[in-house]
Protein backbone atom coordinates (compact mmCIF):
# COMPACT_ATOMS: atom_id res chain seq x y z
CA UNK A 1 0.00 0.00 0.00
CA UNK A 2 3.26 2.43 1.04
CA UNK A 3 4.95 1.40 -2.20
CA UNK A 4 1.46 2.28 -4.21
CA UNK A 5 1.34 5.54 -2.64
CA UNK A 6 4.70 6.17 -3.12
CA UNK A 7 4.69 5.37 -6.98
CA UNK A 8 1.45 7.78 -7.20
CA UNK A 9 3.44 10.13 -5.75
CA UNK A 10 6.55 10.13 -7.90
CA UNK A 11 3.73 9.96 -10.78
CA UNK A 12 2.31 13.38 -9.77
CA UNK A 13 5.15 15.69 -8.97
CA UNK A 14 6.65 14.24 -12.42
CA UNK A 15 3.48 15.60 -14.48
CA UNK A 16 4.01 18.74 -12.51
CA UNK A 17 7.74 19.50 -13.40
CA UNK A 18 6.67 17.91 -17.07
CA UNK A 19 3.78 20.52 -17.10
CA UNK A 20 6.01 23.48 -15.92
CA UNK A 21 8.80 22.53 -17.93
CA UNK A 22 6.61 22.68 -20.96
CA UNK A 23 4.94 25.60 -20.12
CA UNK A 24 8.33 27.40 -19.50
CA UNK A 25 9.56 26.04 -23.01
CA UNK A 26 6.22 27.36 -25.10
CA UNK A 27 7.08 30.78 -23.06
CA UNK A 28 10.33 30.75 -24.25
CA UNK A 29 9.60 30.07 -27.59
CA UNK A 30 6.95 32.98 -27.75
CA UNK A 31 10.35 34.54 -29.08
CA UNK A 32 11.21 32.02 -31.49
CA UNK A 33 14.20 32.89 -33.72
CA UNK A 34 15.77 34.72 -30.09
CA UNK A 35 14.96 31.07 -28.65
CA UNK A 36 16.88 29.43 -32.07
CA UNK A 37 19.30 32.10 -31.63
CA UNK A 38 20.30 31.10 -27.82
CA UNK A 39 20.49 27.65 -28.24
CA UNK A 40 22.37 28.01 -31.63
CA UNK A 41 24.96 30.33 -29.64
CA UNK A 42 25.28 27.65 -27.16
CA UNK A 43 25.81 24.99 -29.23
CA UNK A 44 28.46 26.42 -30.92
CA UNK A 45 30.17 27.51 -27.78
CA UNK A 46 30.44 24.44 -26.39
CA UNK A 47 31.47 22.77 -29.70
CA UNK A 48 34.01 25.34 -29.99
CA UNK A 49 35.63 24.90 -26.31
CA UNK A 50 35.27 21.00 -26.86
CA UNK A 51 37.45 21.39 -30.49
CA UNK A 52 40.08 22.94 -28.48
CA UNK A 53 40.48 20.67 -25.26
CA UNK A 54 40.11 18.00 -28.06
CA UNK A 55 43.12 18.81 -30.10
CA UNK A 56 44.73 20.14 -26.88
CA UNK A 57 44.76 16.47 -25.29
CA UNK A 58 45.89 15.09 -28.48
CA UNK A 59 48.97 17.06 -28.28
CA UNK A 60 49.58 17.01 -24.55
CA UNK A 61 47.65 13.63 -23.62
CA UNK A 62 47.72 12.69 -19.85
CA UNK A 63 48.55 9.08 -18.68
CA UNK A 64 46.86 7.04 -16.44
CA UNK A 65 45.00 5.51 -18.89
CA UNK A 66 43.41 8.80 -20.14
CA UNK A 67 41.44 8.17 -23.62
CA UNK A 68 41.26 10.82 -25.87
CA UNK A 69 37.32 9.92 -26.08
CA UNK A 70 37.37 10.87 -22.41
CA UNK A 71 37.40 14.68 -22.50
CA UNK A 72 34.36 14.65 -24.81
CA UNK A 73 32.49 12.28 -22.18
CA UNK A 74 33.81 14.97 -19.54
CA UNK A 75 32.18 17.83 -21.71
CA UNK A 76 29.00 15.53 -22.56
CA UNK A 77 27.64 14.91 -19.33
CA UNK A 78 28.58 17.91 -17.58
CA UNK A 79 26.85 19.98 -20.15
CA UNK A 80 24.05 17.67 -20.47
CA UNK A 81 23.41 17.76 -16.29
CA UNK A 82 23.45 21.65 -16.42
CA UNK A 83 21.88 21.71 -19.33
CA UNK A 84 18.98 19.80 -17.68
CA UNK A 85 18.97 21.46 -14.46
CA UNK A 86 19.09 24.95 -15.62
CA UNK A 87 16.06 24.02 -18.41
CA UNK A 88 14.00 22.09 -15.86
CA UNK A 89 14.85 23.60 -12.55
CA UNK A 90 16.02 27.00 -13.90
CA UNK A 91 14.42 29.55 -10.93
CA UNK A 92 16.99 27.60 -8.75
CA UNK A 93 19.50 29.91 -9.77
CA UNK A 94 17.39 32.85 -8.51
CA UNK A 95 16.85 31.47 -5.12
CA UNK A 96 18.94 33.94 -3.22
CA UNK A 97 16.85 36.97 -4.92
CA UNK A 98 14.14 35.35 -4.14
CA UNK A 99 14.33 34.89 -0.50
CA UNK A 100 15.73 38.74 -0.43
CA UNK A 101 12.97 40.04 -1.58
CA UNK A 102 10.25 38.26 -0.29
CA UNK A 103 9.65 36.45 -3.53
CA UNK A 104 9.08 33.16 -1.78
CA UNK A 105 5.75 34.11 -0.44
CA UNK A 106 3.47 33.17 -3.60
CA UNK A 107 5.12 29.74 -3.27
CA UNK A 108 4.44 29.00 0.24
CA UNK A 109 1.54 29.27 0.20
CA UNK A 110 0.62 26.73 -2.76
CA UNK A 111 -0.06 23.13 -1.89
CA UNK A 112 3.19 21.66 -3.39
CA UNK A 113 6.45 21.37 -2.02
CA UNK A 114 8.04 24.98 -2.16
CA UNK A 115 11.56 24.34 -2.96
CA UNK A 116 10.53 21.99 -6.28
CA UNK A 117 8.01 24.56 -6.86
CA UNK A 118 10.55 27.79 -6.96
CA UNK A 119 13.01 25.50 -9.11
CA UNK A 120 10.69 24.79 -11.79
CA UNK A 121 8.79 28.02 -11.82
CA UNK A 122 11.27 29.25 -14.79
CA UNK A 123 14.02 27.98 -17.33
CA UNK A 124 17.27 29.35 -19.16
CA UNK A 125 16.59 28.93 -22.94
CA UNK A 126 20.27 28.67 -23.24
CA UNK A 127 20.53 25.19 -21.30
CA UNK A 128 18.92 23.75 -24.25
CA UNK A 129 21.85 24.46 -26.61
CA UNK A 130 24.33 22.88 -23.50
CA UNK A 131 22.07 19.33 -23.75
CA UNK A 132 21.72 19.42 -27.63
CA UNK A 133 25.99 19.81 -27.83
CA UNK A 134 26.04 17.41 -25.54
CA UNK A 135 23.93 14.27 -27.08
CA UNK A 136 25.08 15.53 -30.17
CA UNK A 137 28.80 15.26 -28.82
CA UNK A 138 28.24 11.65 -26.81
CA UNK A 139 26.50 10.13 -29.84
CA UNK A 140 28.70 11.03 -32.59
CA UNK A 141 32.39 10.98 -31.10
CA UNK A 142 31.91 8.64 -28.71
CA UNK A 143 30.00 5.99 -30.90
CA UNK A 144 28.48 4.15 -27.93
CA UNK A 145 26.36 1.00 -27.78
CA UNK A 146 22.55 1.08 -26.45
CA UNK A 147 23.83 -0.02 -23.41
CA UNK A 148 25.92 2.91 -22.68
CA UNK A 149 23.53 5.37 -24.52
CA UNK A 150 20.70 4.39 -21.33
CA UNK A 151 23.74 4.71 -18.54
CA UNK A 152 24.48 7.82 -20.26
CA UNK A 153 20.84 8.92 -19.55
CA UNK A 154 20.61 7.92 -15.97
CA UNK A 155 24.27 9.75 -15.07
CA UNK A 156 23.34 12.55 -16.26
CA UNK A 157 19.55 12.81 -15.07
CA UNK A 158 21.91 12.40 -11.71
CA UNK A 159 24.43 14.82 -12.53
CA UNK A 160 20.97 17.18 -13.39
CA UNK A 161 19.76 16.38 -9.36
CA UNK A 162 23.49 17.27 -8.09
CA UNK A 163 23.78 20.45 -10.46
CA UNK A 164 20.21 21.48 -9.19
CA UNK A 165 20.52 20.50 -5.55
CA UNK A 166 24.09 22.69 -5.51
CA UNK A 167 22.36 25.56 -6.67
CA UNK A 168 19.43 25.21 -4.07
CA UNK A 169 22.22 24.96 -1.48
CA UNK A 170 24.31 28.35 -2.70
CA UNK A 171 20.58 29.86 -2.75
CA UNK A 172 19.99 28.78 0.72
CA UNK A 173 22.30 30.67 2.07
CA UNK A 174 21.04 33.98 1.79
CA UNK A 175 18.47 33.31 4.30
CA UNK A 176 21.34 33.14 7.11
CA UNK A 177 23.81 35.59 5.57
CA UNK A 178 21.78 37.59 3.39
CA UNK A 179 22.72 39.32 -0.14
CA UNK A 180 24.77 36.24 -1.41
CA UNK A 181 24.22 37.01 -4.87
CA UNK A 182 27.70 38.49 -5.80
CA UNK A 183 29.09 35.87 -4.11
CA UNK A 184 27.43 33.05 -5.35
CA UNK A 185 28.24 33.69 -9.13
CA UNK A 186 31.72 32.94 -9.10
CA UNK A 187 31.46 29.76 -7.04
CA UNK A 188 28.48 28.20 -9.75
CA UNK A 189 30.99 29.20 -12.55
CA UNK A 190 33.88 27.14 -10.46
CA UNK A 191 31.47 23.82 -10.30
CA UNK A 192 31.27 24.29 -14.26
CA UNK A 193 35.03 24.86 -14.48
CA UNK A 194 36.35 22.27 -12.26
CA UNK A 195 33.83 19.95 -13.73
CA UNK A 196 35.10 20.26 -17.53
CA UNK A 197 38.93 19.07 -16.32
CA UNK A 198 40.35 16.00 -15.80
CA UNK A 199 40.41 14.90 -12.51
CA UNK A 200 44.28 13.80 -13.02
CA UNK A 201 45.18 17.44 -12.49
CA UNK A 202 44.16 18.02 -9.33
CA UNK A 203 45.90 16.20 -5.96
CA UNK A 204 45.40 16.22 -2.07
CA UNK A 205 43.06 18.49 -0.61
CA UNK A 206 41.28 20.15 -3.83
CA UNK A 207 40.80 16.24 -5.04
CA UNK A 208 38.85 16.21 -1.46
CA UNK A 209 37.13 19.13 -1.81
CA UNK A 210 35.99 18.25 -5.11
CA UNK A 211 34.22 15.56 -4.01
CA UNK A 212 32.62 17.39 -1.34
CA UNK A 213 32.10 20.71 -0.90
CA UNK A 214 32.27 21.72 -4.71
CA UNK A 215 30.53 18.04 -5.98
CA UNK A 216 32.54 18.47 -9.29
CA UNK A 217 34.20 14.60 -9.02
CA UNK A 218 30.32 13.12 -8.86
CA UNK A 219 29.33 15.47 -12.14
CA UNK A 220 32.27 14.46 -14.98
CA UNK A 221 34.80 12.20 -13.07
CA UNK A 222 32.51 8.94 -11.34
CA UNK A 223 30.18 9.20 -14.51
CA UNK A 224 33.61 9.14 -16.91
CA UNK A 225 34.75 6.05 -14.46
CA UNK A 226 31.20 4.62 -14.75
CA UNK A 227 30.80 5.06 -19.04
CA UNK A 228 33.91 3.28 -19.08
CA UNK A 229 33.95 0.45 -16.92
CA UNK A 230 30.51 0.11 -15.34
CA UNK A 231 30.62 -1.03 -11.63
CA UNK A 232 26.82 -1.63 -10.02
CA UNK A 233 29.24 -0.53 -6.68
CA UNK A 234 30.36 2.92 -8.37
CA UNK A 235 26.76 3.61 -9.36
CA UNK A 236 25.10 3.10 -5.74
CA UNK A 237 28.24 5.10 -4.75
CA UNK A 238 26.96 7.97 -7.08
CA UNK A 239 22.96 7.81 -6.44
CA UNK A 240 24.00 7.96 -2.63
CA UNK A 241 25.84 11.03 -3.30
CA UNK A 242 23.14 12.20 -5.44
CA UNK A 243 21.20 11.83 -2.29
CA UNK A 244 23.00 13.77 0.15
CA UNK A 245 23.21 17.25 -2.10
CA UNK A 246 19.54 16.30 -2.58
CA UNK A 247 18.90 15.70 1.45
CA UNK A 248 21.18 18.42 1.92
CA UNK A 249 19.49 20.99 -0.10
CA UNK A 250 16.46 20.46 1.09
CA UNK A 251 17.23 20.04 4.58
CA UNK A 252 19.10 23.80 4.52
CA UNK A 253 16.37 24.98 3.19
CA UNK A 254 13.54 24.10 5.17
CA UNK A 255 15.95 25.48 7.79
CA UNK A 256 16.15 28.90 6.28
CA UNK A 257 12.63 29.08 6.12
CA UNK A 258 12.01 29.00 9.85
CA UNK A 259 14.44 32.61 9.51
CA UNK A 260 12.93 34.05 6.64
CA UNK A 261 10.36 36.75 6.12
CA UNK A 262 7.81 37.48 4.57
CA UNK A 263 7.88 40.29 1.84
CA UNK A 264 4.16 40.89 2.25
CA UNK A 265 4.48 40.53 -2.15
CA UNK A 266 1.03 39.38 -4.15
CA UNK A 267 2.40 37.62 -6.62
CA UNK A 268 0.03 35.18 -8.76
CA UNK A 269 1.23 31.80 -9.86
CA UNK A 270 -0.13 29.44 -12.93
CA UNK B 1 23.36 84.50 -28.18
CA UNK B 2 27.03 86.66 -27.39
CA UNK B 3 27.72 83.25 -25.63
CA UNK B 4 27.44 80.70 -28.25
CA UNK B 5 29.47 82.88 -30.95
CA UNK B 6 31.87 83.60 -28.06
CA UNK B 7 32.36 79.92 -28.23
CA UNK B 8 32.58 79.43 -31.77
CA UNK B 9 35.25 81.62 -31.32
CA UNK B 10 37.46 79.50 -29.16
CA UNK B 11 40.35 77.92 -30.73
CA UNK B 12 40.18 74.30 -31.71
CA UNK B 13 42.49 73.00 -28.58
CA UNK B 14 40.33 75.30 -26.44
CA UNK B 15 37.50 73.51 -27.77
CA UNK B 16 39.13 69.79 -27.55
CA UNK B 17 40.23 70.62 -24.03
CA UNK B 18 36.70 71.20 -23.38
CA UNK B 19 35.37 68.29 -24.84
CA UNK B 20 38.10 66.15 -23.84
CA UNK B 21 37.02 67.42 -19.50
CA UNK B 22 34.10 66.28 -20.12
CA UNK B 23 34.67 63.12 -20.84
CA UNK B 24 36.84 62.92 -18.18
CA UNK B 25 34.30 63.63 -16.16
CA UNK B 26 31.80 60.82 -17.33
CA UNK B 27 34.98 58.42 -16.97
CA UNK B 28 35.45 59.26 -13.36
CA UNK B 29 31.95 59.10 -12.24
CA UNK B 30 31.97 55.78 -13.57
CA UNK B 31 35.58 54.83 -11.66
CA UNK B 32 33.88 56.02 -8.51
CA UNK B 33 30.35 54.39 -9.04
CA UNK B 34 32.18 51.06 -9.55
CA UNK B 35 34.56 51.66 -6.39
CA UNK B 36 31.68 52.25 -4.61
CA UNK B 37 30.39 48.41 -4.99
CA UNK B 38 33.98 47.06 -4.75
CA UNK B 39 32.74 44.13 -3.10
CA UNK B 40 31.01 42.61 -6.26
CA UNK B 41 34.42 44.31 -7.99
CA UNK B 42 36.14 41.37 -5.82
CA UNK B 43 33.78 38.69 -5.64
CA UNK B 44 33.97 38.52 -9.49
CA UNK B 45 37.88 38.50 -9.21
CA UNK B 46 37.63 35.54 -7.69
CA UNK B 47 36.49 33.35 -10.73
CA UNK B 48 39.72 34.68 -12.00
CA UNK B 49 41.28 33.01 -8.97
CA UNK B 50 39.75 29.57 -9.99
CA UNK B 51 40.41 29.41 -13.62
CA UNK B 52 44.66 30.68 -13.33
CA UNK B 53 44.16 28.06 -10.92
CA UNK B 54 42.46 24.79 -12.91
CA UNK B 55 44.87 26.21 -15.72
CA UNK B 56 48.59 26.31 -13.47
CA UNK B 57 47.40 22.30 -12.21
CA UNK B 58 46.29 21.64 -16.04
CA UNK B 59 49.86 23.52 -17.29
CA UNK B 60 52.30 21.61 -14.14
CA UNK B 61 50.62 18.16 -14.86
CA UNK B 62 51.82 19.08 -18.78
CA UNK B 63 55.04 20.51 -18.37
CA UNK B 64 55.47 17.56 -15.85
CA UNK B 65 54.56 15.16 -18.39
CA UNK B 66 56.59 16.45 -21.11
CA UNK B 67 59.81 16.82 -18.45
CA UNK B 68 61.06 19.69 -19.72
CA UNK B 69 61.49 22.89 -18.44
CA UNK B 70 59.69 25.22 -21.44
CA UNK B 71 57.50 24.58 -23.98
CA UNK B 72 57.80 27.08 -27.11
CA UNK B 73 60.21 28.86 -24.97
CA UNK B 74 58.03 29.37 -22.07
CA UNK B 75 58.76 28.49 -18.35
CA UNK B 76 56.30 27.22 -16.18
CA UNK B 77 56.80 30.81 -14.64
CA UNK B 78 55.89 32.80 -17.76
CA UNK B 79 53.04 30.29 -18.51
CA UNK B 80 50.86 31.07 -14.98
CA UNK B 81 51.93 35.18 -15.43
CA UNK B 82 50.79 35.16 -19.27
CA UNK B 83 47.74 33.43 -17.58
CA UNK B 84 47.14 35.74 -15.17
CA UNK B 85 47.83 38.42 -17.87
CA UNK B 86 45.26 37.15 -20.18
CA UNK B 87 43.10 36.73 -17.71
CA UNK B 88 43.36 40.09 -16.18
CA UNK B 89 42.23 41.29 -19.40
CA UNK B 90 39.29 38.74 -20.21
CA UNK B 91 37.60 39.07 -16.94
CA UNK B 92 37.40 42.64 -17.00
CA UNK B 93 34.78 43.77 -19.56
CA UNK B 94 31.78 45.30 -18.50
CA UNK B 95 28.42 43.89 -20.14
CA UNK B 96 28.33 46.98 -23.11
CA UNK B 97 26.34 45.07 -25.22
CA UNK B 98 23.27 44.74 -22.81
CA UNK B 99 23.87 48.13 -22.04
CA UNK B 100 23.54 49.26 -25.73
CA UNK B 101 20.97 46.61 -26.45
CA UNK B 102 18.66 47.81 -23.63
CA UNK B 103 18.92 51.64 -24.19
CA UNK B 104 17.98 50.79 -27.90
CA UNK B 105 14.65 48.62 -26.97
CA UNK B 106 13.61 50.78 -24.11
CA UNK B 107 14.07 54.36 -26.31
CA UNK B 108 16.61 55.91 -23.49
CA UNK B 109 18.56 56.34 -26.94
CA UNK B 110 16.55 59.36 -27.42
CA UNK B 111 17.17 60.80 -24.18
CA UNK B 112 20.79 60.43 -24.30
CA UNK B 113 21.14 61.84 -27.61
CA UNK B 114 19.77 64.89 -26.50
CA UNK B 115 22.68 65.55 -24.00
CA UNK B 116 25.71 67.70 -25.13
CA UNK B 117 27.83 64.69 -26.18
CA UNK B 118 28.54 62.00 -28.13
CA UNK B 119 26.65 59.32 -27.43
CA UNK B 120 29.57 56.83 -28.88
CA UNK B 121 32.26 58.93 -26.71
CA UNK B 122 30.02 59.27 -23.52
CA UNK B 123 29.58 55.40 -23.69
CA UNK B 124 33.81 54.88 -24.61
CA UNK B 125 34.53 57.38 -21.26
CA UNK B 126 31.92 54.89 -19.06
CA UNK B 127 33.28 52.05 -20.55
CA UNK B 128 37.00 52.59 -19.84
CA UNK B 129 36.46 53.91 -16.29
CA UNK B 130 34.32 50.63 -15.42
CA UNK B 131 36.90 48.61 -17.12
CA UNK B 132 40.11 50.36 -15.01
CA UNK B 133 38.36 49.63 -11.98
CA UNK B 134 37.77 45.57 -12.67
CA UNK B 135 41.48 45.13 -14.74
CA UNK B 136 43.60 47.14 -11.44
CA UNK B 137 41.52 44.70 -8.90
CA UNK B 138 41.78 41.32 -11.57
CA UNK B 139 45.30 42.37 -11.69
CA UNK B 140 46.26 42.70 -7.82
CA UNK B 141 44.44 39.63 -7.02
CA UNK B 142 45.27 37.89 -10.01
CA UNK B 143 49.42 38.89 -9.13
CA UNK B 144 49.57 37.74 -5.55
CA UNK B 145 48.03 34.41 -6.80
CA UNK B 146 51.25 33.93 -9.88
CA UNK B 147 53.01 35.26 -6.80
CA UNK B 148 51.87 32.38 -4.28
CA UNK B 149 51.84 29.80 -7.10
CA UNK B 150 54.89 30.81 -9.34
CA UNK B 151 57.26 32.89 -7.50
CA UNK B 152 58.91 36.16 -8.87
CA UNK B 153 58.41 36.61 -12.80
CA UNK B 154 61.12 37.56 -15.09
CA UNK B 155 59.94 40.73 -16.60
CA UNK B 156 61.35 43.48 -18.80
CA UNK B 157 61.12 47.36 -17.77
CA UNK B 158 60.01 47.40 -21.65
CA UNK B 159 57.37 45.01 -20.90
CA UNK B 160 55.93 46.39 -18.43
CA UNK B 161 55.94 50.02 -20.44
CA UNK B 162 54.47 48.23 -23.16
CA UNK B 163 51.78 46.15 -21.39
CA UNK B 164 49.46 49.42 -20.62
CA UNK B 165 49.71 50.53 -24.20
CA UNK B 166 48.55 47.39 -25.92
CA UNK B 167 45.85 47.14 -23.23
CA UNK B 168 43.89 50.25 -24.09
CA UNK B 169 44.53 49.60 -27.66
CA UNK B 170 43.11 46.12 -26.79
CA UNK B 171 39.78 47.86 -24.85
CA UNK B 172 39.23 50.24 -27.61
CA UNK B 173 39.03 47.35 -30.07
CA UNK B 174 36.76 45.35 -27.57
CA UNK B 175 34.89 48.59 -27.32
CA UNK B 176 34.14 48.94 -30.69
CA UNK B 177 33.25 45.74 -31.60
CA UNK B 178 30.96 45.30 -28.14
CA UNK B 179 29.05 49.01 -29.11
CA UNK B 180 28.68 47.96 -33.02
CA UNK B 181 26.83 44.48 -32.01
CA UNK B 182 24.92 46.41 -29.27
CA UNK B 183 23.75 48.77 -32.11
CA UNK B 184 22.19 45.50 -34.19
CA UNK B 185 19.30 46.22 -31.47
CA UNK B 186 17.97 48.15 -34.19
CA UNK B 187 17.33 44.76 -36.41
CA UNK B 188 17.61 41.82 -34.18
CA UNK B 189 15.51 40.60 -31.38
CA UNK B 190 18.83 39.54 -29.56
CA UNK B 191 22.34 40.93 -29.46
CA UNK B 192 23.32 38.76 -26.21
CA UNK B 193 23.97 35.63 -28.50
CA UNK B 194 26.69 38.14 -30.96
CA UNK B 195 28.46 39.20 -28.11
CA UNK B 196 28.12 36.25 -26.45
CA UNK B 197 30.16 34.26 -29.48
CA UNK B 198 32.31 37.06 -29.98
CA UNK B 199 33.42 36.92 -26.38
CA UNK B 200 34.08 32.75 -26.62
CA UNK B 201 36.18 33.41 -29.67
CA UNK B 202 38.23 35.92 -28.14
CA UNK B 203 38.74 33.41 -25.34
CA UNK B 204 39.70 30.24 -26.87
CA UNK B 205 41.19 31.42 -30.39
CA UNK B 206 42.88 34.65 -28.62
CA UNK B 207 44.94 32.82 -26.41
CA UNK B 208 43.23 32.98 -22.72
CA UNK B 209 44.17 29.28 -21.92
CA UNK B 210 47.85 29.16 -23.51
CA UNK B 211 50.25 31.04 -25.97
CA UNK B 212 49.45 30.58 -29.45
CA UNK B 213 52.56 29.36 -30.19
CA UNK B 214 51.82 26.50 -27.93
CA UNK B 215 48.27 25.59 -29.33
CA UNK B 216 47.50 22.64 -31.43
CA UNK B 217 47.81 22.13 -34.81
CA UNK B 218 45.34 23.20 -36.58
CA UNK B 219 44.06 25.61 -33.63
CA UNK B 220 46.93 27.46 -34.20
CA UNK B 221 47.04 27.86 -37.48
CA UNK B 222 43.10 29.12 -37.22
CA UNK B 223 44.69 31.53 -34.09
CA UNK B 224 47.39 33.07 -36.67
CA UNK B 225 45.06 33.50 -38.95
CA UNK B 226 42.16 35.59 -37.17
CA UNK B 227 42.73 39.07 -35.41
CA UNK B 228 41.79 37.77 -31.97
CA UNK B 229 45.02 37.31 -30.82
CA UNK B 230 45.85 41.12 -30.90
CA UNK B 231 43.14 41.02 -28.23
CA UNK B 232 44.44 38.65 -25.21
CA UNK B 233 47.76 37.12 -26.34
CA UNK B 234 49.33 39.87 -27.81
CA UNK B 235 49.10 42.29 -24.28
CA UNK B 236 49.85 39.35 -22.56
CA UNK B 237 52.76 38.20 -24.38
CA UNK B 238 54.12 41.69 -24.64
CA UNK B 239 54.19 41.63 -19.90
CA UNK B 240 56.06 38.26 -20.48
CA UNK B 241 58.18 38.01 -23.51
CA UNK B 242 58.69 41.53 -24.74
CA UNK B 243 60.84 41.59 -28.18
CA UNK B 244 60.61 44.96 -30.18
CA UNK B 245 59.86 43.11 -33.35
CA UNK B 246 56.43 41.41 -31.67
CA UNK B 247 55.33 44.68 -29.95
CA UNK B 248 55.47 46.96 -33.00
CA UNK B 249 53.82 43.99 -34.72
CA UNK B 250 51.23 43.62 -32.59
CA UNK B 251 51.02 47.91 -32.04
CA UNK B 252 49.90 47.36 -36.11
CA UNK B 253 47.84 44.93 -36.00
CA UNK B 254 45.90 46.85 -33.18
CA UNK B 255 45.74 50.03 -34.75
CA UNK B 256 45.32 48.46 -38.08
CA UNK B 257 42.02 46.60 -36.23
CA UNK B 258 41.22 49.53 -34.26
CA UNK B 259 40.96 52.08 -37.50
CA UNK B 260 38.76 49.40 -39.21
CA UNK B 261 36.70 48.27 -37.06
CA UNK B 262 35.89 52.06 -36.02
CA UNK B 263 34.94 52.80 -39.65
CA UNK B 264 32.56 50.42 -39.79
CA UNK B 265 31.24 51.31 -36.50
CA UNK B 266 30.90 55.10 -37.69
CA UNK B 267 28.70 53.82 -40.87
CA UNK B 268 26.51 51.81 -38.92
CA UNK B 269 26.28 54.76 -36.12
CA UNK B 270 24.98 56.88 -39.57
CA UNK B 271 22.85 54.27 -40.40
CA UNK B 272 20.72 53.13 -37.37
CA UNK B 273 20.92 57.27 -36.33
CA UNK B 274 18.32 57.59 -39.36
CA UNK B 275 16.37 55.04 -37.59
CA UNK B 276 15.66 57.57 -34.57
CA UNK B 277 12.62 59.51 -34.06
CA UNK B 278 12.87 61.91 -31.47
CA UNK B 279 9.45 63.02 -30.42
CA UNK B 280 9.63 66.42 -27.40
CA UNK B 281 6.98 67.06 -25.26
Amino acid sequence: MAMWRCLRVSWRTLRFIGAYTRANLLAAMEYRSAFAMQVVTMTANDSLWLFFWWNFFRQFPLTNGWQITDIVILWAVSACGFGISVGIFGNTENLARLIMTGGLDAYLSMPRYALLHVSIAATDPTAWGDVLFAVGAFLLLVHPGLEQVALFVLLVMLVALIFTAFHALLGSLAFFLGNTEGLLQPIRGALISFSTYPMNIFHGVVRLLLFTLMPAGFISFVPLLLLRHYSWWLLLGLIGATGVFVGLAMGLFALGLRRYESGNLIGMQA
Amino acid sequence: MEMIVQAARRPIARRLWLSMRKYWAVMRVSIASNLAYVYEVVFRALSLLIIVFILSQLWKTTFSLRGSHTLSGFSMTDMIWYLVAAETFALSAPPLTDRIDQEVRSGQLAYLLGRPCSYVLYHFAQYTGERFVRLVMNAAVGAMLALVIAGVPHLSWMGLLAWPLALFLALCIDFVVYFAIGLLAFWTENTHAFSFIYSRLTLVLGGVLAPIEIFPQPIQAIARALPFSAILYGPARTLVHFTSTAFFALLMQQLTMLMAGSLLLALLYLVVMQYVNINGG
